[in-house]
């Protein structure tokens, strides 16, 4: 684990997160770089994904969750009041563990987050939404049939199509929670390949609850238990030589 | 001592006696389908035997004069008093009621959720006969004044129709935005949308079909109100859309057959004709709305949407030809600093956020307006000569004696009728047969009798209960024609409860060799008994604020309560429309202290219900 603070790593400080009384995260400290793919990996209900939704403040959406320490990026603490969640979602986006697309048009799916900020221009939506549907390998399955409704679409496309949809706003880094956890083994061989390519223009950070995928396609792997971080660093480490015992009873199966 | 060869008798007899009762219960709704089918047609078929009567002026003309020497039956007029009265209380409800939903769905708090809710609950408890009294005695006067109405003018009754439905059409929608599933809407958030624009963008058109029933569910008690509308809205049948006069609805006119205003001959049985017109515009709108239910999110897409995808296509490019070009840099945004829309965002979502917020309050304003009215003219006249006193014609010696005791000989017998007949029909719908086509249609009647006009069942029990069976205008006729119209009501509650039983209560008892019908005697039915009553008492509550369906048959005097079940009898809400409409103010203070007794004795049902259900929810072990 590189302890640095440099402009090019995510920094999260001291992190604590409680749902009501209960806490979820438990003082987690830990440096993401800002470039490739980095895998949050622990037993159900280690926190991984509450740890997740702290990076574009979607904890703040549940009433009872509460955050206390820091996320440092660019200089600024993204949990301080000054940062308003809905630009930085713009920035840090997020695709979720079922796939959510909206009950409308393909291309409508992939316009929202165009839309809201305003961007109104067929040939400029027409322009950034191919661009995004080519990023996510989706685009020759779907150019015929844009105005198709988005749920004709199989669950595999459709997991694409979010990533599509939260690859439009341009995001700097991308967050996944469990994205493959809903889908067949071939529609998961397909994401896991598209994330590959997308490590060349955002940065990654994935929610595993499969070990093999974390060691297919992440360079970081991030190993929690029960709220707390036990472990972190290269994948190829993590995996061959892991320092904490928990982390080696975990990825040989022994529990979780 | 169990005998070898038991399980080979088939099902035991006495068993099958019950089966039998409990299907006779539920097939009750088809029986009062047909009651009030014939009830209409014939009616119907009476009118049109008059030499005054035609078919054609009926259907097409636009004068409705039933009296006097040259009588003319064209029903336009009605037709457009009671579509004045609809569109205009939709107009001012279905702003308002969705806003209502989008923010107790969306943006209030649970806590505020908690304060919230009940206001549209206790809006929703009014009896239609005090929306009236309020619509008469307060509205319309400040319409007088303010757009120089008449004394009975429209939009007195809009504003009342309007606060009735409100209920509707916030229930139904808040349901319909509650169950857009989360999922959907953190992707929304997640791509940076503000809540406003996640509400409005993703959750308001995934709520859509639910929407869409609850206006036209809405429109259906806004086209089959009476009460308010006979008393605010008056009697004159005239063809014109102007909200400041008098109008005449399809319901109005009935009820002022049922009145009494109207002469013997084709003009009284033109009331069934105008109800045979009222059942099928009803019918309609609530085909339309189970129509809008069922349909599915995404569904209704096809040739129409791509249609209209085509048409916004080339809007947008014809609107960059004229806006020109504006250069948009979207290579990763800044997430630290907003731009100028970004900040005009922000500006809509909080302008936008209070006016929804805002919504709310216009009914909560309403309802204290109403109560504050009603405790200032009625409280003073509450005292114990008035609750023992008959309802004398001398305004300083009337009370509400007797006619407390016909309410309550109402309420009981109606229960006596509707509860074992509602509860064995639920039973047999949820438990003993809940597939098949015989059990699809039993339900679509028990729906659609549901949705049938008050005032309709009141035709019904005039010709069916009073004429025909020879019951007259007595406590049975009133109370069986009141049980046929909260049956709906008892079945859909009961079955609510007997759905939250789990299933394995039942597997347990099968299981080890009970009938179903022993599975449900003695492991259903017992758990389900908390929520039974809740839904009684509810209906309880309903039976006592109805006025239409008793309108009929109801005395309007009487110095003694009743003493037997064909006894006449006298009940609150009649006795609060006879005196609302009665010329002398005196009688209008009795009318106000009448509303008062009735709201608290519906006050007083609603927190027994709350507690049972309260306390069954402290004790429930599952």
């Amino acid at each position: 684990m590189v302890m640095s603070t440099e402009n090019n790593t995510i920094s999260v400080k001291d992190l604590t997160i409680k749902y009501a009384e209960k806490e979820a995260i438990i003082s987690v400290n830990l440096d993401i770089q800002e470039s490739g793919v980095t895998a949050f990996i622990g037993p159900s209900g280690c926190g991984k994904s509450t740890l997740l939704r702290a990076f574009n403040r979607m904890n703040d959406e549940i009433p009872t969750c509460s955050m206390i320490g820091e996320i440092e990026w660019r200089g600024k603490n993204l949990l301080s009041d000054e940062i308003d969640p809905v630009l930085l979602r713009r920035a840090v986006s997020m695709v979720f563990q079922k796939p959510n697309v909206f009950p409308t048009s393909i291309y409508e799916n992939v316009a929202f987050g165009l839309r809201i900020q305003g961007i109104k221009h067929k040939s400029k939506l027409d322009e950034i939404i191919e661009e995004s549907l080519r990023d996510a390998f989706l685009w020759d399955e779907v150019k015929e049939r844009l105005e198709d409704d988005a749920y004709s679409l199989s669950g595999g496309q459709q997991q694409r199509l979010c990533i599509a949809r939260a690859l439009a706003t341009k995001p700097s880094i991308l967050l996944m929670d469990e994205p493959t956890s809903a889908l067949d083994p071939i529609a998961t061989a397909k994401i896991e390949e598209l994330i590959q390519a997308l490590r060349e223009k955002v940065t990654v950070v994935i929610v595993t609850h499969s070990m093999s995928q974390a060691a297919r396609i992440s360079d970081q792997t991030v190993f929690l238990y029960m709220g707390e971080l036990i472990e972190a660093g290269e994948t190829k480490k993590i995996f061959s030589e892991p320092e904490k015992e928990l982390t080696g009873q975990y990825i040989t199966g022994r529990f979780g | 001592m169990i005998e070898s060869g038991t399980f080979l008798d088939g099902r035991a007899p006495r068993n099958r006696f019950t089966h039998s009762a409990l299907f006779s219960a539920a097939s009750l709704s088809v029986i009062a389908s047909a009651l009030i089918i014939y009830t209409l047609a014939s009616g119907t078929i009476r009118f049109f035997e008059y030499e005054e009567a035609t078919f054609f002026e009926f259907i097409s003309g636009t004068d409705w004069v039933p009296n006097g020497r040259n009588p003319s039956f064209g029903i336009w007029p009605l037709l457009s008093g009671t579509a004045l009265i609809a569109v205009g209380s939709l107009m001012i409800s279905i702003p308002l009621g969705v806003a209502a939903a989008l923010h107790l769905g969306e943006f209030a708090s649970p806590r505020s959720r908690r304060f919230l809710k009940p206001i549209v609950e206790v809006l929703s408890g009014i009896p239609s006969v005090v929306h009236g009294f309020f619509a008469l005695l307060v509205i319309s006067p400040f319409m007088q004044r303010t757009i120089d109405a008449t004394y009975f003018n429209a939009a007195s009754a809009i504003i009342v129709v309007a606060a009735m439905i409100l209920p509707i059409i916030v229930s139904i929608s808040d349901d319909a935005i509650r169950a857009v599933p989360r999922e959907i809407k953190e992707a929304a958030l997640g791509l940076g949308a503000t809540r406003w624009e996640m509400a409005t963008k993703v959750v308001l058109p995934s709520a859509r079909s639910g929407i869409v029933a609850a206006v036209l569910l809405a429109l259906a008690r806004a086209v089959g109100e009476t009460m308010a509308v006979t008393m605010a809205a008056g009697s004159v049948a005239a063809l014109h859309f102007d909200p400041r006069l008098e109008v005449q609805t399809l319901t109005a006119y009935i009820a002022q057959v049922a009145t009494g205003d109207i002469p013997p001959g084709p003009a009284t049985d033109a009331g069934f004709a105008v109800g045979s017109a009222l059942f099928v515009l009803t019918y309609s709108v609530n085909i339309l709305a189970v129509g809008a239910t069922r349909k599915r999110l995404g569904a209704n897409r096809g040739k129409m949407a791509s249609l209209l995808f085509q048409i916004k296509v080339k809007l947008s490019m014809i609107l960059e030809r004229i806006s020109g070009d504006i250069e948009y840099n979207l290579t990763q945004s800044n997430p630290f600093i907003p731009t100028k829309y970004d900040l005009f965002r922000r500006r809509k979502e909080k302008v936008s956020r209070f006016i929804v917020a805002s919504s709310l309050f216009v009914g909560l304003a309403f309802l204290l307006i109403l109560l504050q009215t009603i405790l200032e003219t009625g409280l003073a006249g509450i005292d114990l000569q008035f609750l023992t006193n008959f309802p004398s014609y001398r305004a300083d010696q009337a009370g509400i004696g007797p006619t407390i005791w016909g309410s309550l000989w109402l309420i009981t017998l109606t229960m006596l009728f509707a509860l074992p007949a509602g509860v064995g029909a639920a039973v047999y719908l949820t438990e003993l047969a809940p597939e098949g086509v015989l059990n699809q249609f039993l339900r679509r009647t028990l729906q659609n009798l549901a949705a049938v006009p008050s005032i309709i069942f009141g035709l019904v029990g005039l010709y069916v209960f009073s004429r025909m069976f020879g019951f007259g205008l007595s406590l049975l006729t009133g109370s069986l024609t009141l049980a046929m119209m909260v049956l709906p009501m008892i079945v859909v509650t009961t079955e609510e409860a007997l759905l939250a039983v789990p299933k394995s209560f039942r597997d347990a008892a099968l299981g080890v060799g009970a009938t179903r019908w022993q599975a449900v005697r003695h492991h259903v039915l017992p758990n389900a008994v908390p929520g039974i009553a809740t839904g009684a008492i509810l209906s309880v509550a309903r039976a006592l604020g109805e006025t239409a369906p008793i309108l009929f048959v109801a005395s309007l005097f009487s110095k003694t309560a009743p003493t037997g079940i064909m006894d006449g009898f006298l009940a609150l809400p009649i006795q609060i429309f006879f005196w609302t409409r009665h010329p002398k103010e005196a009688f209008h203070d009795l009318a106000a202290s009448t509303i008062l007794v009735l709201l608290m004795l519906l006050l007083i049902l609603n927190f027994i219900a709350i507690f049972i259900r309260n306390r069954a929810e402290a004790r429930r072990s599952w």
